[in-house]
């Protein structure tokens, strides 16, 4: 058991709760924290990051793009840039702007900076839709 | 002498008039509630950022271009930052004085000094003035998002990493109470951590420890974070702006609606005062008359 925090700059999610496991998505991948876990720093990518709340059986899970994290003896600190959370997502629209923007891609030239921001953007949308996909099945 | 009938249009429209402004102050009251939440819902963000970054900068003895001050300042960028609307008192006027007088103050110290404008306000005043900024966002009507606050943020960046300035400056409202605003005057680049007075508090606080797993390396992290805390800054800079502006505005319209308050006391007095000097006159007509005819 340990505590977890995560904050944006718009908002607080979650303040010192108490968690059993946490799973983001950190900068050399997947990295999942028990409690007892070595100290450690790392920047999150874009992905599904989950957590265990403590007495409960089931996974919480949001989309988080950018991100860092803190790993220390007293609880796992999340800094994030966006978190997004399941009852937040709209899955058609996302679907739908996957689609267009991909297609609007190919017909046009898009210049570097653009290109790594769709990466930024379209890798967002793919892990809403894995979330949403996911979360449906339940 | 104004007739009856002037005197009632004038109350009508005083009236009217009121009603608008009483309006737009609680609309105004609702946004400053969310835009002071807006702040303080970035508070642990801010400042957990911070002292990760202290953290790590101080046991791995890192630095990063963005902290480091130059010898010599020769050019900056002035960042100002009003609204988009007026009717909020002086709240533009002030920052707009306030620029202005720097910049005529420090023409001749720097070799350049360039300005970069946030909100239509300030952008309307120095086009007057034939001051060209380098670039200007003016369509702040929604809310402010983190996400237009890092594009701007990015932007400066860039500049002041390609060497265009050796310095950039905000100038904003700073948000005291729903009240007060302050003009101030902040250097955001390079970066001061004020990291001396950071080191001994975070040894004893966590005993940060140097075993600390680092993924990817502490100098690429610091960097990343560097350029959220500065994005961060900006995101600060411009909610506490808002905050402001939205406070400004329900202390402008508290006291409109009073003034017509006391507008419409003074006509409704002057008006009864007309009809009461009617009637008389009219009574005395008409018993005059009467007395004439016995």
């Amino acid at each position: 058991m340990f505590k977890l925090t995560i904050v944006t700059p718009e908002r607080r999610l979650l303040i010192n709760q108490e968690v059993e496991e946490v799973t983001v998505p950190g900068f050399k991948g997947e990295l999942n924290i028990l409690s007892g876990h070595a100290p450690l720093i790392t920047t999150l990518g874009t992905g599904v990051m989950k957590w265990k709340l403590k007495d409960s059986e089931l996974f919480n899970k949001a989309v988080i793009s950018w991100g860092y994290c803190q790993v220390s003896p007293e609880g796992v600190n999340i800094l994030a840039g966006l978190v997004e959370l399941p009852e937040e997502i709209e899955l058609a629209a996302t679907q739908e702007y996957l689609s267009s923007s991909e297609k609007k891609v190919l017909n046009t030239d898009v210049s570097e900076v653009e290109w790594i921001e769709l990466q930024k953007e379209w890798a967002r949308a793919r892990s809403k839709i894995d979330l949403m996909e996911t979360h449906l099945k339940r | 002498m104004a007739s009856l009938k002037d005197i009632r249009a004038r109350i009508e429209s005083t009236k009217n008039t009121q009603q608008i402004t009483k309006a737009m102050k609680l609309v105004s009251a609702a946004k400053l509630r969310k835009a002071q939440n807006n702040i303080v819902n970035m508070r642990p963000y801010a400042l957990t950022l911070r002292k990760v970054i202290a953290d790590i900068a101080v046991t791995n003895k890192v630095t990063h271009p963005l902290m480091e001050k130059k010898d010599q300042v020769k050019s900056i960028l002035l960042v100002v930052i009003t609204s988009d609307r007026g009717l909020c008192g002086a709240f533009n006027s002030n920052i707009n004085k306030f620029s202005e007088a720097y910049y005529k103050e420090n023409k001749d110290k720097f070799e350049k000094i360039d300005f970069m404008f946030i909100g239509r306000r300030g952008h309307d005043y120095f086009m007057r003035r034939d001051i060209k900024p380098i670039d200007y966002i003016t369509k702040l009507d929604k809310d402010i998002s983190y996400e237009l606050a890092s594009k701007v943020a990015n932007r400066v960046m860039n500049d002041y990493l390609d060497g265009h300035y050796d310095e950039v400056r905000v100038v904003h409202n700073e948000f005291k109470s729903a009240i007060s605003q302050v003009v101030v005057c902040e250097t955001i680049l390079p970066i001061d951590l004020e990291l001396t007075s950071f080191n001994k508090e975070s040894e004893i606080e966590t005993g940060f420890s140097v075993d600390m797993i680092f993924e990817p390396s502490p100098e690429s992290i610091v960097k990343e974070l560097l350029e959220k805390h500065f994005d961060l800054q900006i995101y600060r800079c411009m909610s506490e702006s808002v905050a402001g502006e939205h406070g400004a505005r329900m202390s402008a319209m508290e006291a409109a609606s009073n003034n017509a308050r006391d507008m419409i006391n003074k006509l409704t007095l002057t008006y009864n005062k007309l009809r009461q000097e009617k009637i008389t006159t009219e009574l005395t007509e008409i018993v005059s008359g009467a007395e004439a005819l016995k």
